[in-house]
């Protein structure tokens, strides 16, 4: 029975830790799919880059006289400049032709079929550049934990992977900070606006594609900071993003289309189910038990947990 | 203040707007009346810059507002109150608000405007924190005029403020429509299907009938039967 206990509190704590990342994924497509509807299959690729870019990163901080302990999570928050301008630079040039005031089933035929080539066009690259071998990044936390001993008896101790917790801390942290910046700033209450509905924003003077330019780019942002937390737990290799793009999309849906916040708690059900599956369930089940819920709960909560119950104009 | 010259626009093949000329003069009310399909709409759509003429030109106070993008020009002092209101169904009545009020004129003076808007609709005050999308018809439609208020605009477009009100909450709208024309500095282009109403409180009138100005003058020289012309044929 303890035992049993044990196992239980430690895959509630790795579900909790997963759903953390989950969770931020589930932030960056919630801007991009939930608030200004474009269909993005390429948003796990974006992860995927970002995990790359951070592992190549950290490579680059190890000589210099950062801390060892610091450069994995220095070089994943770094990752996101550089995603945010290729994110700008990938909406103007490719995905702005697809959206714009016209928006219905044809914008999204077309960001579709887009945004999967765009997909193939980085799995394929990766698989050039980086080959088809997995990496990771080796940091003396990844293989090192807290022990915290459980209280009901003398030798039950729950093991917290310390580069996982920090992972976890710092992207809710970051999630904390999309939500602000969405939900109290000025440029987050435009880009709201814009997707309630682009003409009336017009009319009050946003200019609404570079408010889908800004969302799009910071959608790539956080996938790319999320990869960035994943690489130390999660080996990368080119067709990673397949993985987590449908966790993404589950997880946006069941917080709730359109709530920012609504997509972390998606993620964070995802990365709990997933981890407390195994308990009772053989591993390969994993993703079956995640979309059994799923189904669960959009069948008692069709609009997710955090849906908007108003008629968008 | 306002010069259109010959302004044409088309969907697709479609003729919305055939060379259609109109001025509207600082601190004036001009009301544009006209059936269904006549081209009301378009014709603000080209003025706020949502539709682009392919013929003709705009100018706002002179200068040439074609060559201006259409999200500018909300801050050169143009504010659009579409029709069907519009206003943002996920953001606060504040937050409606304060987007209305981004421009720098509405920013400026943002604590007089928001005041007078209040003064002028109280139930906004009321349901400040609450979700636009949550507020009856009339309300989102103070609220669609709160917001176009909150810019310190100009010129104020208004189209078809009373569609889809109940009889005694249009009045209400009409109300104060005429309210803001009585405190004055504000200029007011109206497309409005109550005709009458419209016509009584205008200085000017514009009658469109298929894409085209048919006749337009002093309230009092578009007398009833000419009105029944355009609107019925007969």
């Amino acid at each position: 029975m303890n035992a049993f206990v044990e196992q239980a509190v430690q895959a509630l704590a790795a579900g909790l830790l997963a759903g953390c990342l989950y969770g931020l994924t589930c932030v960056g497509l919630a801007l991009i799919f939930g608030i200004m509807r474009v269909i993005n299959f390429a948003q796990g690729d974006f992860m995927m880059v970002g995990m790359y870019l951070a592992t190549g990163l950290a490579a680059v901080l190890a000589r210099l006289a950062l801390p060892d302990a610091a450069t994995p999570f220095v070089a994943a928050l770094l990752v996101a400049p550089v995603l945010f301008t290729a994110g700008a630079l990938l909406h103007r040039l490719l995905i702005a032709r697809t959206t714009g005031l016209r928006g219905g089933t044809a914008a999204h035929q077309a960001q579709l079929v887009l945004t999967l080539g765009i997909a193939l066009v980085l799995q394929n690259g990766a698989l050039i550049v980086m080959g088809s071998a997995p990496v990771s990044i080796v940091s003396p936390l990844s293989s090192s934990a807290w022990e915290i001993p459980l209280r009901y008896d003398a030798f039950s101790t729950l093991f917290l992977n310390q580069g996982r917790t920090i992972g976890a801390v710092l992207a809710v942290l970051v999630a904390l900070a999309v939500f602000w910046l969405i939900g109290r700033t000025e440029l987050g209450k435009s880009l709201r606006a814009a997707a309630d509905d682009p003409e009336a924003a017009t009319y009050v003077g946003i200019d609404v594609a570079r408010a889908h330019r800004i969302a799009f780019a910071a959608g790539t942002a956080i996938a790319g900071v999320a990869g960035g937390l994943m690489v130390l737990a999660y080996p990368v290799q080119p067709f990673v993003g397949t993985d987590f793009v449908i966790i993404m999309y589950a997880g946006v849906v069941l917080g709730g289309i359109g709530s920012v916040s609504g997509a972390f708690w998606g993620g964070m059900t995802i990365g709990l189910v997933q981890q407390l599956s195994t308990l009772v369930l053989p591993l390969q089940l994993q993703n079956a038990a995640v979309f059994a819920v799923f189904v669960l709960i959009l069948l008692f909560r069709p609009q997710g947990f955090f849906g908007l119950n108003v008629e968008r104009a | 203040m306002l010069r259109l010259e010959a302004v044409s626009v088309a969907y697709g093949g479609l003729r919305a707007l055939d060379g259609v000329s109109l001025d509207v003069a600082a601190g004036e009310l001009v009301a544009v009346v006209g059936p269904n399909g006549a081209g009301k709409s378009t014709l603000f759509r080209a003025i706020s810059g949502t539709v682009v003429p392919h013929a003709g030109r705009i100018a706002f106070d002179g200068a040439d507002l074609l060559a201006r993008p259409a999200h500018a020009r909300a801050h050169l002092g143009i504010a659009h109150v579409p029709e069907g209101r519009r206003v943002f169904p996920s953001l606060t009545v504040q937050e409606n608000l304060e987007m209305g009020g981004a421009t720098a004129a509405g920013r400026a003076a943002r604590a007089e405007l928001f005041a007078r808007i209040f003064a002028l609709f109280p139930i906004l005050a009321e349901r400040r924190g609450q979700a636009a999308g949550t507020l009856s018809g009339g309300q989102q439609q103070m609220l669609a005029i709160g917001r176009a208020l909150a810019s310190a605009p100009r010129l104020l477009l208004l189209d078809e403020p009373s569609m889809g009100l109940s009889p005694a909450m249009a009045e209400a709208i009409f109300d104060a429509v005429r309210a803001l024309r009585a405190e004055g500095g504000l200029t007011i282009l109206l497309v409005e299907q109550r005709v009458g109403d419209a016509l009584a409180a205008c200085d000017r009138g514009y009658v469109l009938e298929g894409g085209r100005v048919v006749l337009h003058g002093a309230p009092a020289e578009l007398a009833p039967e000419r009105l029944r012309h355009a609107y019925l044929g007969v």
